[in-house]
Formats: structure tokens, C-alpha cells, sequence
């Protein structure tokens, strides 16, 4: 074997060993970053079951001035279990929050409306509340229930409004966009097609994964949005924690 | 891998003034690392990197500070054409250009004339971007064009509404991670309609300080999710 067949089986061999070992390095970053997962996810199950328990005196009250409207996001395999689902709404009563839309891509929650609403004491179709009901003192809770058919769905529908009565418009030509396609255009376009258009303040989503999963996309503009885990494993203590939580945070909007 | 990976770069002004410093210098301490970071990116095998650079409520920030960042995105887009192009990374700035300043808009084309050409990797620039103005101008776009009789308003359907929006410039419009520094847990008007499946991650860190390891942090995240696009496993 010459010179040079040698120096690329070493080279090959170099190149070899230096891809184990970028390989063993990522893995023991998948470890050290896990870990650091395990240990936290311990000390806030700690610091949960003491909120719970009410040791921690800071989450004994909340101030909702700045928590008009709740939304949870429940994953798809989750909201099949619809048991978890009004227990969550029930803490929701206790804790005070008085307006939550539920959401789940393939509108499960929907279908089982009539037994969440007879299911959970004080509820009521958001639709059908008048402001009276929503009074701190009265432990109503305000409920709507909402899926993917509400978001883009929603949006191109509305957006067919608004393109008709551009459209009709008695000079399309000269007429500019700008005139017929505006903030709230889109959202009279939206109310029309029944889609409500506030946006939640907070928004709770349970499930493996964090993200909206395709809640409506034109509320979320300015939302918080806190990643809850499991609806399996959700616990008291953390979810007043979460609302806690927002209830401290100030929102600059861009300025 | 994400093939997308979105950034909103949060967090100059909280950096200067825990340091006694003004806005202008979190803007310029956080400007030296948006490009090269977006390189690290690029160097994992992250095709598409989007970068939430100014937002239209941004137009609402003190004059001075509006005018330092214009002039910053001006500098960055003249002094690393030549890296885009080492690189071969597409430049697509996102956003109304109305307000932009004409000098700003000039550098802008240039670059992304200079790098029409490259396919592997793209940088997505949004400067004066709001989700809710994308989705509008989407909607004037079709309206547009079913007034001129391209297509009819009874075909409108989400797919030929998402071929309107400004991320269309892309091969990969939604994307896969979205990261926003600071400890902020809100999308604040980014990707409205592009992030529905989109994994949310809010370290809790300033943009200035974000380095190496949170970026590696952040895709070792990403590794460990279990995405299922709201569909059953």
C-alpha cells in the first residue's frame, strides 16, 4: 500500500471516529437536557401539591381585572376523555375565572357540549349570557366551545364576505383595497359567519405538544400562552400558578 | 431537524437596562447576533430561518429608536451581502414597504437581488410584518385577482389563501419551531395563520444573551417532541 492509500484510510478512519464521537455528544446532551427536564418537572409537582395545599400564601388570591377570557387548548387524544375536561372547568369555577373557550382541533368538545354544560355547575353557553351573569359574586362560567372549523376555515369564509361586497362595490376599479380590507372589517366579516373575535388573554394549552394546534388564529395576536402538560396529570396547584402567573405580566404591545 | 425555524428576538432594551446602558445599545449588542446566529442555524442543517425584526406596533416606539434600528437593518443588509452570498443563503425581507425608509428599501433589493438565485437556504426577514396585516393583504391580493377574473370567489379556499400570504416565498411557509427570547410567552402578531402546528419554546432568556448552547438547547427541545399535526396517532 503506497503513501497515499494510506493517508486516506487514515483520513477515513479520522473522519470515522470523529462521527462517533459528535454522535456520543449530541446523545449526552439529549441526557443532560432530559435530566434537567426530570428534576424540574419534580420540584413542580412539589411546589404544585404545596399551592394546592394552600402553604403558599402569594396564590391565595387572584386578580382577574386583567383575565376576561380564558381559552384552553386540549390535544385531540386528550379531549377524548371528557371527564378531565369538567373537572378542569370546575377548578376554573372555584378559582374564579368566569369565560373559557374550550378547543380541540376536531371539535370532540364540541359534541359533548350538552354534557359539559349539564355536567359543570354554573355553566352556560357563552352566546347565551348576558352581562349580569358574568358578575364576580354569581359563579357563572361562560363557555364556548370552538375547533379548527374556527380558524382558517372561519377566516376564508369571512374573507369571501369581504371580497363580494368589494366586488359589488359600485367602482371595483377605483375602489382601493384598503377601504373594504381592514382589522375591523374582518372582524364584522368574522361575527357574521358566527365566529366570536375576542381574544383571549390566556390561553392553556394540555397535551404532549406546545403549540395552539390551530386555534383561531386572528385572536391569538397578543396572548399568552402557557404549555399545561397533561390533562391526565393536571393538578390544582399549577394551574392557579399559570393564572397567577399572567396576572403579573405587563405587555408593552410592540411599543 | 426543523426544515423552518422562526425567531422573535426579544429582549435589547430589558438587556440595556439591566446594564445601566440605553435602548440603542441592547439594539446594536442584540444586531451583532442575529446573523450570525442565523448562520449557526444554517450550519445544523435548518433550511429556512425567520426572523421577527420589527413588527408594525414597533412604529410606535420612540422616533429615535425607530430611526437607529432603521439605519441598523441598513448597515447589517450592505455589510453581509457578501456572507449571504459565501453561504448562499436567499435574503426575503416580509412586510409592508410603505413606511420604509427609500435608503433601507434600496438595500433590501439588492440583497435579495443579489441572492435570488440560491434554493438551499433561505433567510426570512420580517421588518414591518404583522400577522393580522398578512392575513388582510392576502385576502386584497385574491380580491384583486378575482376582480380581474383569475380566479372565481367560490374557489377561495384555505390552501389558495395561504398561496397569498407573504410567506409564500418559501418552500417551507410554516414553521417547525418557534423560538421567542425573553420569557415572553406570546407569538405577538408573528405567523398568525403560518403557526398553528408550530412547537412553541420561550427560554428565558434575553436576546443579546441567546449563544450557542441556548440555540442547541433549543433544537435538543425540539428533538423530543412528539408532533402529530392535530391528527390521531
Amino acid at each position: 500500500m503506497d503513501l497515499k492509500q494510506s493517508m486516506l484510510l487514515l483520513s477515513s478512519w479520522i473522519a470515522q471516529i470523529g462521527d462517533v464521537g459528535l454522535d456520543l455528544l449530541w446523545r449526552f446532551v439529549h441526557i443532560v437536557v432530559s435530566l434537567w427536564y426530570i428534576f424540574s418537572g419534580i420540584f413542580e409537582a412539589i411546589e404544585s401539591y404545596a399551592i394546592s395545599l394552600g402553604l403558599i400564601k402569594k396564590y391565595s388570591s387572584i386578580n382577574f381585572e386583567k383575565l376576561r377570557c380564558l381559552a384552553v387548548v386540549v390535544d385531540i387524544e386528550e379531549a377524548r376523555d371528557v371527564v378531565n375536561v369538567i373537572d378542569l372547568l370546575q377548578w376554573l369555577t372555584t378559582i374564579g375565572v368566569n369565560q373559557v373557550g374550550l378547543f380541540d382541533t376536531q371539535g370532540l368538545l364540541k359534541k359533548c357540549k350538552d354534557l359539559i354544560l349539564e355536567t359543570v355547575p354554573g355553566s352556560m353557553l357563552l352566546e347565551e349570557t348576558g352581562e349580569k351573569d358574568l358578575l364576580p359574586d354569581r359563579k357563572r362560567i361562560a363557555l364556548e366551545f370552538i375547533s379548527s372549523s374556527d380558524n382558517k376555515e372561519a377566516v376564508v369564509k369571512a374573507a369571501n364576505i369581504l371580497l363580494q361586497r368589494y366586488l359589488k362595490s359600485s367602482h371595483p376599479e377605483k375602489e382601493k383595497g384598503d377601504d373594504f380590507f381592514t382589522e375591523p372589517h374582518l372582524n364584522e366579516a368574522l361575527r357574521v359567519v358566527g365566529e366570536n373575535v375576542q381574544p383571549p388573554d390566556l390561553l392553556l394549552v394540555y397535551g404532549p405538544i406546545r403549540s395552539h394546534l390551530g386555534f383561531p388564529a386572528w385572536r391569538l395576536r397578543y396572548t399568552e400562552i402557557v404549555h399545561m402538560g397533561s390533562l391526565k396529570y393536571m393538578r390544582y396547584g399549577s394551574l392557579l400558578k399559570a393564572i397567577h402567573k399572567f396576572t403579573g405580566v405587563h405587555q408593552n404591545y410592540g411599543t | 431537524m426543523p426544515n423552518h425555524v422562526a425567531i422573535i428576538l426579544d429582549g435589547n432594551r430589558r438587556w440595556a437596562k439591566k446594564r445601566g446602558l440605553g435602548a440603542l445599545d441592547g439594539h446594536e449588542s442584540g444586531g451583532r447576533r442575529v446573523i450570525e446566529l442565523a448562520m449557526d442555524f444554517f450550519a445544523t442543517g435548518i433550511n429556512i430561518v425567520s426572523l421577527f425584526a420589527f413588527s408594525t406596533e414597533n412604529w410606535g416606539r420612540p422616533e429615535d429608536e425607530v430611526n437607529y434600528l432603521m439605519a441598523m437593518f441598513e448597515k447589517n443588509f450592505k455589510a453581509e451581502i457578501s456572507s449571504f452570498q459565501r453561504y448562499k443563503v436567499k435574503i426575503s425581507v416580509i412586510g409592508s414597504r410603505v413606511n420604509i425608509p427609500e435608503s433601507l428599501l434600496h438595500s433590501i433589493q439588492e440583497a435579495e437581488e443579489a441572492t435570488k438565485s440560491y434554493t438551499e437556504r433561505q433567510l426570512l426577514m420580517a421588518i414591518d410584518y404583522s400577522g393580522r396585516f398578512d392575513i388582510l393583504q392576502a385576502c386584497k391580493s385574491l380580491a384583486e385577482k378575482a376582480k380581474n377574473g383569475v380566479i372565481q370567489v367560490e374557489d377561495i379556499n384555505e390552501k389558495i389563501m395561504e398561496k397569498e400570504l407573504m410567506t409564500n416565498c418559501s418552500e417551507f411557509p410554516n414553521p417547525d419551531l418557534l423560538i421567542r427570547t425573553s420569557g415572553e410567552q406570546r407569538i405577538s402578531n408573528f405567523f398568525l395563520w403560518q403557526s398553528a402546528y408550530t412547537e412553541l419554546y420561550f427560554p428565558n432568556v434575553l436576546w443579546p444573551d441567546y449563544d450557542k448552547a441556548e440555540y442547541m438547547k433549543a433544537l435538543t427541545w425540539y428533538q423530543q417532541r412528539n408532533r402529530r399535526f392535530g391528527r390521531r396517532v
